[in-house]
Formats: structure tokens, sequence, C-alpha cells
């Protein structure tokens, strides 16, 4: 019987042992943007040629710190009622709902909003979890160092952008850089719509230029999702939905009839109320689509 | 017998379970990660971008398009530490279409380790020109990274 159970013991090690070697193998497939060139022999210049265009995109952090720069308000009841990650089935819906609560825990820490941050903090904990991804508030006690500071605004904002740091390692380590730009337009659009319906408020004209000036990233965020389509189909439809918008927004008359704005670094674009209500409408479209899951 | 055997099989699963492993590039990304957050102050951190390069007998341009905003402050910051031979890296505020383009950043000859702080802009394109290696056989490989910060 001793015998029969150390040759099950030295079994079942030399299985372990035969998968961690797959394993390893396994770990030289190149998991970082890569530089697709041919074989040498079938190189005829040597002349540059660019093969990839990639696309950093901001964090939802930084959209806020904008945001709250321009004199965007704190507003009750604007930010995501919707408090059960469970209810998020599909990888997609969790990653954009990850973003809507990045970016609903950005404006509360930026605007003292203490119990709010907290909640949208455990909110987001608790989807990054159920991604798989829970490790990474684990890393540097963030978590427990959030609640911590809680009250101390800058604090807070620099423990949220090292959250964003081991998030965005945790991505690309483990080949996932999709899941960082759908986050982000999850973020995005839930800033957009925070933005909007605070500026129906107060119709504060320097919001109304920031709300203008986020609408020029839509174009990178679109284009970042489209080159990580491959690896994620369902990313189709929410460049569709993305791209409805920015159509919405491409045919405001202040828009149209004034073509070299999105380069001009010394004018900064504003739109009319009308305008900022038809972008407002499609916005919130949007954002109900994701919160609804 | 038994035991040796069993012995060095459960040294194996050690070995292969708790050490790192390296990649073939050497891309210790945690290292890269470390070495530019130091500096980053004052500035916050925004994102990030890995990028492996395979050095061939082309010539090769890779884009990063960086998108920010008037009035902003932002700090980018490049270590090219990992790979095995010098590119260059310049930093545009209009793409590679565009016919008027002059670079507001090129790296120097040598740099490993660089820190650029971005004058007013509302985007970037960061360019990394990889030389070509006309006498590499197979051709070598690395990773670089490239952080943004913003205040």
């Amino acid at each position: 019987m001793l015998v029969n159970k150390k040759s099950f013991v030295l079994k079942g090690t030399m299985l372990i042992a035969a998968g961690m070697l797959l394993a390893s193998c396994g770990s030289e497939t190149p998991k970082e943007d890569t530089v697709i060139t041919p074989p040498a022999d079938t190189v005829k210049t040597a002349s540059a040629e660019t093969e990839e265009v990639s696309y950093s995109l901001p964090s939802p952090l930084q959209i806020a710190s904008i945001f709250k720069k321009s004199g965007l308000k704190y507003k009750d009841g604007v930010t995501s009622s919707q408090k059960d990650p469970s209810k998020y089935t599909t990888n997609l819906s969790k990653a954009l709902n990850l973003g809507v609560y990045s970016a609903d825990l950005s404006y509360t820490v930026l605007n003292k909003q203490n119990q709010e941050a907290m909640n949208y903090m455990k909110l987001c904990r608790s989807m990054a979890d159920n991604l798989g991804m829970g490790s990474v508030f684990e890393q540097s006690n963030l978590s427990k160092r959030f609640e911590k500071n809680i009250g101390n605004e800058d604090s807070l904002a620099y423990i949220i952008a090292e959250l964003q740091m081991v998030t965005d390692m945790y991505l690309d380590e483990n080949d996932q850089q999709q899941v960082t730009s759908i986050v982000f337009a999850g973020a995005w659009v839930e800033s957009m719509y925070v933005g909007s319906k605070v500026y129906e408020k107060g119709k504060d004209k320097s919001l109304n230029s920031k709300l203008a000036e986020q609408m020029t990233i839509l174009g990178s965020i679109i284009n970042s999702l489209k080159s990580q389509e491959k690896k994620d189909p369902t990313i189709g439809g929410l460049v569709a939905d993305l791209e409805s918008i920015k159509t919405v927004y491409d045919a405001l008359p202040s828009v149209k009839n004034n073509p070299a704005a999105a380069d001009d670094t010394d004018k900064e674009m504003t739109l009319t109320d009308d305008e900022v209500s038809t972008l407002t409408k499609k916005i919130e479209e949007l954002r109900t689509k994701f919160i609804n899951g | 017998m038994k035991k040796i055997v069993y012995a060095g099989l459960v040294g194996l699963v050690f070995v292969f379970g708790f050490t790192t492993i390296q990649s073939p590039d050497n891309c210790d990304k945690k290292a890269l990660t470390a070495s530019c957050k130091k500096k980053m102050e004052p500035y916050k951190y925004d994102s990030q971008k890995f990028t492996k390069i395979s050095f061939t007998k082309k010539a090769q341009q890779l884009e990063v398009e960086v998108p920010v905003f008037i009035g902003e402050k932002y700090r980018l910051i490049f270590n090219t530490t990992a790979l095995p031979k010098a590119i260059q890296i310049n930093v545009y505020t209009k793409d590679k279409d565009s016919k008027k383009r002059e670079p507001i950043y090129t790296s120097k000859a040598g740099d490993t380790e660089m820190t650029f702080d971005v004058p007013r802009a509302r985007k970037l394109f960061v360019d990394y020109d990889v030389p070509a290696d006309t006498l590499a056989q197979k051709g070598g490989s690395g990773c670089m990274v490239f952080m943004v910060g913003y205040k």
C-alpha cells in the first residue's frame, strides 16, 4: 500500500514537472506589441517602413482631473447606480463597467465624496475579481492604503494612479491589452455623461470646451479598439456604438464649419447648448446600454 | 534509487514552479516600470506602453499615438536599456502622413533612459526608428517601455 502511494506521488510529481516544463516553453510567446517584419531573405531594401501604429490612451483619473480643473462640481446622483457587479456576465460588459466604476471612483475622490469613493473602490475591486484580475488590488496593499487615506484627496489620487499602473502591467503581462482599451472606453463614456449632466445645470463655458476637447480623443479610442479586434470579436459592436457618437459630433455645425479646430492649439472649441444636448443624448443612450449590460 | 529520482523531480518542480521565468528577450518589465516611475515625480502616472522590438536586416518604424489635452502638462519617459541595440526616438505633433511635421523631441545617440516634458499640444506621435541590422543572421530582440505622466 505504501509502495502504491509512493508510486502515485511519483507519477503525480512527474506530471506536474512535465506540465511546468511545457508552461515555461509556452511563455516564450511574445506578449508585447511586436514589430512584425518579413523574413530577412525577402527584404530588398533597408529603408524604414511604418509597420504598425499603436495607442497609449489616458487614464480615467486624468479625464476626471481635467474636468475638475475646468470647474466640474459634484452633482449627487449622476454616477452609476448599478451597484451589483455580478449582474454583468460577459467579459465585454464587465470591462466596460469596470471603466464606468473607475470614472465614478475618480470623480468622487476628486470631489471629496469619501463614502461614495469607498463604495466605488469596492465595486472596482469586485468587478476586477469578476474579470480574474483581483490580484492587482493586493499589490502594495492598495485597498488598505486607500481606506487609510480616505479624506486625503491627493494621497487617494496617487493610490488610484498606482492602481492604474499595476493594472496596466497585469494586463500587458497577460496579453490582454484589449481590456485596457475597453475599460477606458467605459470610463470615457461615463466621464462624458457626468460632465454633460453637470453642464446642463450650470452651462459653464470652460466645461463646454472641455467636453468638446474630449471628443478629439474619441478617434484614438476607436482606432485602439479596432487594432485589438482580433483578440476579442465582441469589440466590433462597441466600435460601432462609439462611431455613431463620432458621427453625431462630426455633423454638429460648430465642428463641421471649423475643421481646423481639432489641430489648433491656440483656440478652444465650444459648442452651442443645443449641440451639447444632442451629444449628451447620444452619450446617455450608450451609457445606459453599458450599465444595463 | 526511487528516493533519488523522487527528490530530483521534487527539486525540478520547485525550480520551474517558483523561479521567475526569464523571457528570451531579457525583458524585466517590473524593473523597467520601476525605473521610469522614479523619474516621474512630480508628475502622476497616466499610462505605459511596452514594445517588443526584433532587429532585422530591414529598418523599421513603429508609431505610438498619444492623445493629450490642451493646457495639461505631460512628461514622457523612455527606457530602452533592455534593447540589445540603440534605436532613435522622435516625438511629433502630427502623424506620419502629414507632409509638414518636425520632431519636437529627438533622442541623443547613446541615451537609453530619456525624459521629455511636452510643450502645448493636442496629440503626440511617438516614433521608434529601429535601424537595420545588416550583420545579423537572426537578429537580436528586446523590449522597451514608454511611460506618460501628467500634472
